[in-house]
């Protein structure tokens, strides 16, 4: 912002003769070593004068030497033929912009791929505006998206056996049971019988098992047969029909 | 090397739908006799839709891909002699996102197939006949389709 105005201001002073604003950014330049320091384009390093200035000279030296450097290359580039040259490669940013740029992105990465809440993308926005104080926008963003995360209210979990410690070496398996209303998740034992699963349903959707069918991949799940017989892994669907009388 | 791709997204494809798939829908790799499984052929049904002549149907569908998919869509065919205006008299079904030259994208998926499919059960499209028998009986005859329809979906009883 503070660079468009800048320019502005500077192509008043010295207006081209020929309008390249068709073909060229309008970034406004000076080959001048005096004004190359004023010049819009080190307006990133402006920001660090502020402390240069109260510190001393040394760093204020070191940027007037990196912009007479700039001003050579520039003006080698110009020599090349003057209705080439291109604009200088922006000045290197502070190492701490950089950083702060790639966590930022990153957040936001990670925030595009979490669950689009309303409320984040309204934060969003906001931390765009105040782009200065965005590390503790950010700090705050993560803490909710995590909050938001842990809030999620997860599937739920039925555990059908209460006394896991007696069999620890045997393999549990969930398994999602689907009917016409929804999912309900079920833990069970891989060499468990399927029945145990069945009547758990049925209590829960208070039925009777005798009108139920269960199916796996199409075919009928026996009430007699195990998780592993049929080769079920975690979360696997089991279907649920109702029984036509 | 293009076999790989395939094989890599039917085995993506199988383990998503086992994991979630619309209700009444069945799609599952052929087994072979020696109980090594199949990608390239899929075993599907499709139940009618609730509400319509084809509710109480459970439609056997076969899916054919070729080392060429996703590029290409894999061949969807019902049994010889299907009663539906856009299916051939070979089973396979005329719909446009099964076709490699109009609607079909990569990124379909074969619960979208599936879907699809079973949308288009109650949606015939006149536009694009594939059979005589189910398209004039369409056009000229509503209440003898209807009764073909029901009569077919008794044909396929739930198998379970």
């Amino acid at each position: 912002m503070a660079a468009g105005a800048e320019a502005e201001a500077d192509e008043e002073e010295l207006e081209p003769l020929f309008d390249y604003s068709r073909v060229q950014p309008t970034m406004a330049f000076s080959f001048d070593d005096t004004d190359i320091e004023k010049s819009d384009i080190f307006v990133h390093c402006n920001k660090r004068r502020k402390v240069a200035d109260g510190d001393g000279d040394a760093n204020a030296d070191e940027k007037g030497d990196k912009g007479e450097q700039k001003a050579a290359k520039a003006a080698a580039v110009v020599d090349l033929g003057e209705e080439d040259w291109l604009p200088p490669p922006p000045p290197p940013k502070p190492k701490s912009t950089v950083t702060d740029e790639s966590e930022q992105s990153s957040v936001l990465k990670e925030l595009r791929y979490k669950p689009v809440h309303g409320s984040i993308l309204l934060q969003k926005q906001a931390m765009a505006k105040f782009a200065e104080s965005a590390d503790d926008f950010l700090e705050k963003l993560a803490q909710t998206a995590r909050q938001k995360v842990e809030a999620r209210i997860p599937t739920e979990h039925i555990d059908l056996d209460k006394s896991p410690e007696r069999h620890e070496a045997r393999e549990k398996v969930v398994v999602t049971v689907q009917d016409k209303a929804g999912h309900h998740q079920f833990r069970l034992y891989k060499d468990e019988k399927f029945g145990k699963l069945f009547r758990a349903y049925a209590k829960k959707v208070n039925l009777s098992v005798a009108d139920l069918t269960f199916a796996f991949d199409g075919d009928k799940v026996d009430a007699e047969s195990t998780p592993e017989d049929l080769g079920l892994e975690d979360e696997d669907m089991v279907e649920v029909l109702h029984k036509t009388r | 090397m293009s076999g790989g791709i395939a094989r890599g997204r039917l085995a993506e494809e199988r383990k998503a739908w086992r994991k979630n798939h619309p209700h009444g829908f069945v799609a599952k790799p052929e087994t072979l006799a020696d109980g090594t499984v199949n990608l390239m052929i899929w075993h599907c049904t499709i139940p009618g839709k609730q509400g319509t002549d084809w509710e109480g149907g459970y439609f056997p569908l076969t899916l054919h891909f070729s080392e060429d998919y996703p590029s290409k869509p894999p061949k969807c065919k019902f049994p010889q002699g299907f009663f539906h205006p856009n299916v051939y008299p070979s089973g396979t079904v005329c719909l446009s996102i099964l076709n490699e030259d109009s609607g079909w994208r990569p990124a379909i998926t074969v619960k979208q197939i599936l879907v699809g499919i079973q949308d288009l059960l109650d949606q015939p499209n006149p536009a694009d006949p594939a059979q005589t028998d189910g398209y004039h009986l369409f056009i000229q005859d509503p209440t003898e389709y209807k009764r073909r329809v029901r009569l077919q979906a008794k044909q396929y009883p739930p198998i379970v």
